[in-house]
């Protein structure tokens, strides 16, 4: 086990290589000279000849991404070509939006998501199935703004239950907090619910057939017990996979969520950098996003072993 | 958008032994009738290419001519969907609209399959450059594919053919992945073995082995390559890094009325609906192509 | 274990956090202003950001010597008072007791004259000083002197005037930076401080009140008088949605919202809780911004070709919507209802719109389908509905029109390059001007065509620099209104930009904020809540 954790983690450092070497290229190939933007319009050639040397990019393509991920493993991103503000900087400011909005989506997700998808399993081929499968192709096929509209619309302005933008954070109370950020995540949640109720509703219907369930139920074991002890922990393989998967749609949705919310987070600033084109944003916000990214995934592969034992490595 | 997860789940188990049912007469009609939803599928994808390939001949206007006078105009029989900000038929913009999705989505589809399978072969057979591919791949799977688009756009200048190239790459590593397993899995089994053995020369094996056994899930993957290229083209659009905003889009037009949602919901409301259904569209036939080629599957759905 | 943990933990502070926020909530709250502003603040520094957002945060942030009234009159603010010589060549200028920079260092006369070295750098106005300029010194810490080789009038406008860049003064240091380098701190003189540490740029800029701010004693107008701060915090929240942002205000979530939609205005109106006002009397100008520097609008033709092609009823309708009360055609460059506006020579702007010889006119330009690039900042709609009309005009004479969507701090960077088209400059850009710093030629920047040093787009034409210095020399209205009519005309036929129209803009605000005035910018002195 503690091999395979080794070797698991040991498996991600050529993938953040590559990560970051496709991000470093971003830079490297961006239109435009980062000299002659920081040399400012009044600048002559000479002086963006000089400040190109002063500040290396005139060497080598590998001996600039060498350097560049020297100072990454240091935490620094660079500066950005927009505000002059250090890129870790700007980040460390949206992380707890971001991160809140996702932890909550993904909380919300699982507790809707999983009951749902158990329930069409149990009950497969009912009415009751075809409907969770129907709202679930559909939570699949709506835009992510498109829910988020609808949502603001009825719940924020028509009831006035919620706010309709902005973020809380946390310091300020736990509940203009949870306030701020149901409806984002809501809205954030409609395609991860239905990609987990699809997955859990598969591999449950795997383990229902199996024998061992024929064998708890034949015990006379309650129903509520067979579904939700047995079956659904034989089946959390795949479920866990998934969510671990998903989770790029959640970083991918809240890119939307965040616009349609004005939340001031990682989102709200890719949209922000890719509109000025503020290479040194982009990079850092694919890097830290890709990092988590492989993070929750390798703890995911991590935790297989605790939720099914037979899984030996 | 869709598209990494469910497939590698519900199409993983397909290999290699299960061939398609034999066809029989009236297969077709009878699976449509058994599987209400792909039916439902395919006749609103038809619609909705019927829309692309003839909007000009649906009663449109030009998409893009500007009529400030009558702008905000309310649907009506004159405006259908009604005009927007700038006095542009709403209607047109969205039948228009059509064909950026569709193109969008069927060339991503299209372009994704045919590079990631290339890919996947070459993983799959030459057995050294297998490790280094798919450490690329790996890597390049591991930036969320919405991300990556939007990284690639910021290199370029908005348009579609760069939109459909930026989702393409972001596509790629999930196709290379699956025909690279299908690949190796197959290299073992005694026929193929056999055929190397005798000397078949490799284009053949492949053709007469390795491709028929992949289309099936290539075809499931394609499908919801599609669905998910939609959405992102939409997303693209919709935050200002897609098709430029000269172009009638169905993101484009709603990034353009969403200030405006409260009191004219309609200029969202139409292409939302459109791309919503062609998104559904594509998803239920992928759903149908995913139970028709695994029956093993279709039994418990 | 954990989870259990988790749940308890969770729980009271839902607890503790219902029942603390009504609490500190209500008197805190009316306290601190929450602002949307016109878009987002990119930068902060006075002098080398021209957008009206910069100016609008740094006229919380530093004071002005001088600073215009409501009637666009400077009156005194940071100085006591001034003596100019007879022959208008000295002027000493006094400083109010009492003035302190944010770092509670006292204001002296060597910081004011590091300040207007800055500004002059920059300032089309400061320029014009700075070519009259014999030398600034300070004969004691109070006062400080300006020595010119020929008199200029309108010194005391030029010091207080609204338009960017403003006459802020800073602390010498500071002042010390070039004026084509953006400073980083920003300690100033007026009634609020900057918050860097809370500025979270695209999203919102904190300012916070300066306990050492000495307010004149007379009432405040515009930039003059008693700058009186009622709240401890203004918080500017960036919302580029204008829809978020109109629903944010509905809901009390905001206070004060610069540049509410006019198409959002109706359903605003209808709103208890919600005023809707125009924001500026004196209005603002539609600008079709040219490129004099690269073809084809290096070339006079091709510049005429656009104003004959262009209706300002189709950019104006994109602008403001469908209230004829709130747009008017102009066929001028100046503020239509000030005691200088004209319309001669505006024929051009007038009557049908004449494509074919407008086509015709740019293939005489030597125009043959190159690419025209076109700045649109797409986050506004002032000017992403000026670029929608515009693009589709430009088709219409034949123009390849590449449409470049950016936001509109990219614009701002963007327009400042004067590079070739197709490596990095542009052709095109559109923006809008404030009506009162189109009133009369001081504050025009727009309008001159000093070559190098103009605005962007670099026009240059001496006959035109000409008649406005003349106009400074004017002896009286009579003379003026004379000498701004040739300017007008002048300025028509050499196509210096497309003036797209006149418009006026609203402002919304929540009720319970009073104080709110009608102004070219946002006055945030007595603004109060309730």
């Amino acid at each position: 086990m503690l091999v395979y954790a080794l070797r698991r983690v040991l498996a991600t450092i050529p993938v953040m290589a590559v990560v970051a070497l496709f991000v470093f290229s971003l830079l490297y190939f961006a239109p435009g000279d980062p000299a002659a933007i920081i040399a400012g319009d009044q600048a002559t050639p000479e002086q963006i000849a000089h400040i190109r040397a002063s500040l290396g990019l005139d060497r080598p393509f590998l001996v600039r991404f060498g350097e560049w991920s020297w100072h990454i493993l240091h935490g620094d991103l660079g500066t950005s070509i927009f505000t002059n503000l250090p890129v870790s900087h700007m980040i460390a400011q949206r992380l707890e939006p971001t991160f809140s909005l996702m932890l909550l989506t993904l909380i919300l997700s699982l507790v809707v998501a999983i009951p749902m998808g158990v329930v069409a399993a149990w009950r497969q081929g009912s009415w009751i199935d075809r409907l969770i499968m129907v709202v679930a192709v559909f939570g699949f096929s709506t835009p992510v703004f498109v829910i988020g509209y609808l949502l603001a619309y009825v719940f924020a302005l028509q009831l006035d239950w919620l706010p309709v933008q902005g973020y809380t954070p946390i310091a300020e109370g736990f509940w203009p907090f949870l306030q701020s950020l149901i409806l984002p995540a809501v809205t954030l949640g409609g395609i991860y619910i239905a990609l987990i109720a699809r997955i859990t509703r598969a591999s449950m219907l795997e383990v229902l057939s199996q024998d061992y369930v024929r064998t708890a139920r034949a015990k006379g074991l309650g129903e509520r017990a067979v579904l939700f002890v047995h079956a659904l922990k034989n089946a959390a393989v795949p479920i866990v996979t998934v969510a671990g998967l998903g989770v790029a749609l959640l970083i991918g949705g809240a890119v939307v969520t965040e616009s349609v919310f004005a939340i001031p987070g990682l989102g709200r600033l890719t949209v922000d950098a890719i509109l000025r084109r503020d290479y040194p944003v982009i990079q850092g916000v694919v890097l830290l996003f890709s990092f988590v990214y492989v993070l929750v995934n390798l703890l995911v592969d991590l935790l297989y072993s605790l939720f099914d034992p037979r899984i030996r490595y | 958008m869709t598209v990494d997860v469910p497939l590698e789940v519900f199409a993983a188990p397909v290999l290699p032994e299960i061939l398609p049912p034999p066809r029989r007469r009236g297969w077709l009609g009878g699976f449509l009738l058994r599987h209400p939803g792909m039916a439902a599928g395919i006749a609103l994808l038809s619609i909705m290419l019927v829309i692309a390939v003839f909007a000009p001949l649906l009663a449109t206007v030009d998409p893009t001519a500007l009529a400030p006078v009558r702008r905000l105009r309310p649907p009506s029989a004159h405006y259908w969907f009604g005009t927007d900000m700038l006095g542009r038929d709403i209607y047109s913009r969205v039948m228009y609209g059509a064909r950026v999705s569709l193109t969008v989505g069927f060339a991503v589809a299209a372009l994704a399959s045919a590079t990631g399978t290339l890919i996947g072969l070459l993983a799959g057979f030459v057995r050294w450059s297998d490790a280094l591919i798919m450490r690329v791949m790996d890597g390049v799977m591991s930036i969320p594919p919405i991300l990556l688009a939007i990284a690639l756009m910021a290199l370029t200048r908005g348009s579609v053919q760069n939109v459909i190239i930026a989702i393409t790459i972001s596509e790629i590593p999930r196709v290379a992945r699956l025909v690279r397993g299908v690949v190796l899995s197959l290299r073992e089994q005694p026929y193929v073995e056999a055929a190397i053995a005798c000397g078949t020369r490799l284009p053949t094996i492949i053709w007469r082995h390795i491709l028929p056994n992949t289309l099936a899930p290539l075809t499931v993957q394609a499908t919801y390559i599609c669905a998910s290229a939609m959405i992102t083209e939409a997303i693209l659009s919709f935050i200002g890094a897609g098709t430029p905003p000269t172009i009638p889009s169905w993101g484009n037009i709603m990034a353009e009325g969403r200030a405006l949602w409260q009191i004219k919901p309609f200029i969202v409301f139409f292409p939302a609906v459109f791309l919503s259904l062609t998104v559904l569209a594509v998803n239920l036939v992928g759903d149908g192509l995913r139970d028709a080629l695994d029956p093993r599957l279709a039994k418990r759905l | 274990m954990l989870r259990r943990d988790v749940l308890k933990s969770a729980a009271a502070l839902a607890a503790s956090g219902a029942l603390a926020a009504p609490a500190i909530g209500r008197a805190a709250e009316a306290r601190v202003l929450r602002f949307v502003p016109q878009s987002n603040l990119p930068n902060l520094d006075p002098i080398w950001g021209t957008q009206y957002v910069v100016r609008n945060a740094a006229l919380l942030v530093w004071d002005t010597l001088y600073g215009v009234d409501s009637h666009l009159q400077p009156q005194p603010q940071m100085c006591e008072g001034h003596e100019v010589s007879a022959d208008g060549l000295l002027w000493r200028f006094t400083l109010r007791p009492g003035l302190k920079f944010h770092d509670d260092t006292q204001v002296l006369p060597r910081d004011v004259i590091a300040s207007l070295q800055r500004w002059m750098q920059r300032d089309t106005m400061g320029q014009l000083i700075h070519a009259r300029l014999d030398g600034m010194d300070a004969p004691d810490d109070r006062s400080f002197r300006i020595r010119l080789s020929r008199p200029f009038s309108k010194m005391l406008f030029a010091l207080g005037k609204s338009n960017a860049a403003l006459a802020c003064i800073m602390p010498e240091r500071i002042a010390k930076t070039d004026g084509f380098t953006q400073i980083n701190e920003y300690i100033g003189s007026g009634p609020m401080r900057f918050r860097k540490d809370e500025w979270v740029p695209g999203s919102k800029a904190v300012f916070e009140r300066f306990e050492g701010y000495l307010p004149r004693p007379e009432p405040a107008s515009w930039m003059a008088g008693g700058k009186r701060m009622y709240f401890d915090r203004i918080e500017w929240q960036i919302i580029p949605d204008g829809g978020t942002a109109s629903a944010a205000l509905q809901n009390g979530e905001i206070d004060w919202w610069e540049t509410p939609l006019p198409d959002l205005v109706p359903l605003l109106r209808r709103q208890r809780g919600v005023q809707v006002d125009v924001a500026d009397p004196l209005g603002n100008i539609g600008v079709f911004r040219m490129n004099h520097l690269w073809p084809p609008f290096n070339d006079e033709r091709a510049r005429r070709a656009v104003l004959m092609a262009a209706d300002q009823a189709d950019f104006m309708h994109a602008v403001v919507g469908d209230d004829a009360q709130m747009w008017k055609p102009l066929p001028s460059f100046f503020t239509p209802g000030t005691p200088l506006s004209t319309t001669e020579g505006g024929a051009a702007l007038q009557g049908k719109r004449d494509y074919a010889a407008a086509k015709k006119l740019l293939a005489d330009s030597g125009y043959n389908g190159e690419k025209v690039v076109m700045l649109v900042g797409t986050d506004l709609s002032i000017t992403k509905g000026q670029g929608d009309v515009a693009a589709d005009m430009l088709g219409r004479i034949g123009m390849n029109v590449d449409y470049v969507a950016i936001d509109w701090g990219s614009v701002g960077a963007r327009r400042a390059r004067k590079e070739a088209p197709d490596k990095g400059g542009w052709n095109i850009f559109l923006t809008w001007l404030a009506g009162a710093d189109c009133a009369n030629p001081a504050p025009y920047t727009a309008l001159r065509t000093n070559g190098a040093k103009a605005w962007f787009g670099w026009p240059d034409s001496a006959p035109i620099e000409q008649l406005i210095a003349d106009w400074y020399d004017a002896p009286d209205l009579a003379a003026e209104q004379q000498r701004i009519a040739a300017l007008n005309r002048a300025s028509m036929e050499f196509a210096t930009f497309l003036p797209t129209g006149f418009f006026l803009a609203y402002q919304a605000w929540r009720s319970n904020v009073s104080g709110i005035v009608k102004a070219p910018f946002p006055v945030f002195w007595d603004v109060r809540k309730s």
